[in-house]
């Protein structure tokens, strides 16, 4: 594990938004420049991991006369609680971009109890 | 290009300070959304790199989740705009939202090139959430290697 550590490039975080629809846990993340081959997505022990990682910038590509994106990998861990269901994660990426859903638990959704009168 | 006083890069005391300093303030750069760039200017600046070439000079800016058509890219006189709108996506039907961190909005940048650049010969290309645009360097304004005869 320490010797990986060693090969992996700085990462930080994708911007991510998170939000409910339809009961479903949707996360949508910024992650430009990543391909469909460099990204990973997984879950172990209750946390989702997002790995995607970028072309390296060539520094002997040029003189960089204006530099600011970042060299780095995108990482990012959550934590899953328990009303998630592990078996209905979807990932999808297109144009930079990947969304995550994750389903709630039929068990873990709201339901209406009837309410018999007993007369 | 004017001519130029020698620098003594050979020690420069201050170096050192200078990266240590640039190191430290990356470590609370937490600003991982794209700020704007003027007071009055409403627009967002996605980050972007320019590299210069021998022959040219290439541009990448950071725009994910864009199409082509959200994308206007223009040149003239020597002054590259890149302008469009990251729209947020309106799909959501009801829940709350638990985070936001991405940006969305109208976006300019624009870069001024110090050589000639060829208009005729700009390209642009997105590919997995980056533009790149390369412009070639006027025929002039092109590097020239000169071989020193040695008599």
């Amino acid at each position: 594990m320490d010797k990986d550590k060693k090969i992996m490039r700085k990462t930080m975080p994708a911007p991510c938004d998170i939000y409910e629809d339809e009961g479903k846990i949707i996360l949508r993340l910024d992650m430009p420049g990543v391909t469909r081959e460099h990204l990973s997505v997984n879950i172990e022990n209750d946390e989702l991991r997002i790995s995607g990682k970028r072309e390296p910038t060539d520094v002997n590509a040029g003189r960089f006369l204006i530099r600011e994106i970042p060299d780095r990998d995108f990482y990012q861990a959550y934590t899953l609680d328990t009303t998630i269901d592990r078996d209905k994660i979807e990932a999808e990426l297109a144009k930079g971009r990947l969304i995550v859903t994750l389903s709630i638990k039929e068990s873990e959704k709201p339901r209406k109890i009837e309410v018999h009168p007993k007369d | 290009m004017a001519i130029m006083r020698r620098t003594n890069e050979v020690y420069d005391p201050f170096r050192e300070l200078r990266t240590l300093q640039n190191e430290i303030n990356s470590l609370f750069d937490f600003d991982r959304f794209p700020g704007t760039t003027g007071l009055f200017d409403r627009s967002v600046s996605p980050a972007l790199d320019v590299i210069e070439n021998d022959d040219s000079f290439t541009v990448r800016v950071e725009l994910p989740g864009l199409s082509e058509k959200d994308i206007d890219v223009s040149f003239a006189s020597n002054v590259l705009t890149i302008r469009g709108e990251k729209k947020e996506e309106k799909e959501r039907k009801s829940g709350k939202v638990y985070r936001r961190e991405t940006w969305n909005g109208n976006f300019q940048r624009t870069v001024t090139f110090p050589l000639a650049v060829d208009g005729e010969g700009v390209k642009a290309e997105l590919k997995n959430g980056i533009l790149t645009v390369t412009l070639p360097k006027h025929e002039e304004a092109k590097a020239k290697h000169i071989s020193v005869n040695v008599k």
